[in-house]
């Protein structure tokens, strides 16, 4: 029953990727203004969204370890592998909006990069997530988990300031697409329901990606405790 | 085709590739380590048996 539902939940993603696919490239117009190249809108922004749901995951489950490491150890862990699958797929997400926002800016600017408050804050959000994956991976000790959850509040807390940046300054990245004032918003309605099918096609992707990599670390926390006993046995 | 909107045509399939090669070269590096994990788990049951 569960794998069925896991099978038909996989299917259902990959159907919503096809046609969130099929609505940006076939359906969508060209933006009058920008041309072709206003097409990679459609990746580009729901990644970035999706980005900072990950980043809150990892933050509620970095505040859930800290909270409970002392009193409800297996709930802390469980927080702990939410915390680290959240900031490896926000990994992921920021990636793909770090990569094809310069191949937009390139075409509709005329340049690569800006040091700007948008493009800034949001190679800072990356940078502090990669340092507490490189952490994670190659400090040790006791205190890891610890350190890591620390950070990831710390990281967590610029993603407000990239939401926020081209409201507060003056940037060269565009205004923002909804609540960013009366001009913003979409306004052709194929455009809007392209955006609007390749959030939710992310959003499915972004999840089971999500909960994949929730299952391979709580399966590693099950392995190295287990491993930790046995080396406590032996030395009895 | 016109050379700037060919490019702009280029453009847009380098952004959506990159994408896909970022999102798949993920989920199989999920993958390796699920099946990583997997072999310790099986090789640990296999022991206490």
């Amino acid at each position: 029953m569960k794998k069925a539902a896991i099978g038909l939940y996989v299917v259902l993603t990959l159907a919503l990727m096809v046609w969130g696919y099929y609505q940006a490239i076939y359906v969508a117009p060209n933006d009058a203004m920008q041309g072709e190249i206003s097409h990679i809108f459609y990746y580009h922004v729901p990644n970035a969204m999706l980005a900072f749901l990950f980043f809150a995951i990892s933050l509620a489950g970095s505040i859930g370890f800290l909270s409970w490491r002392r009193s409800h150890p297996e709930r802390a862990q469980i927080s702990d592998a939410w915390a680290l699958a959240g900031a490896e797929v926000g990994v992921v997400f920021c990636s793909v909006v770090l990569t094809t926002g310069p191949l937009w800016g390139r075409r509709a600017w005329g340049i690569w990069w800006t040091w700007d408050a948008r493009l800034t804050t949001t190679l800072v959000l990356w940078l502090i997530y990669v340092s507490y994956l490189l952490l994670r991976r190659f400090a040790a000790g006791p205190q890891v988990q610890t350190l890591a959850a620390v950070l990831g509040i710390f990281g967590a807390l610029d993603v407000p300031i990239v939401y926020m940046s081209n409201r507060w300054w003056r940037t060269q990245h565009p205004a923002p697409v909804f609540g960013g004032g009366p001009d913003s918003g979409i306004k052709d309605p194929r455009m809007l329901a392209a955006f609007g099918w390749n959030v939710l096609a992310w959003a499915a992707w972004g999840l089971l990606v999500l909960f994949l990599r929730y299952q391979v670390e709580r399966k590693h926390q099950r392995n190295a405790a287990a491993e930790a006993q046995e080396a406590l046995e032996a030395n009895v | 085709m016109d050379p700037a909107a060919q490019i702009d045509h280029q453009f847009v399939v380098a952004a959506y590739t990159i994408t896909w090669v970022l999102q798949l070269g993920y989920l199989a590096w999920l993958g390796l380590k699920w099946r990583t994990e997997k072999r310790a788990e099986d090789r640990r049951t296999h022991k206490t048996r």
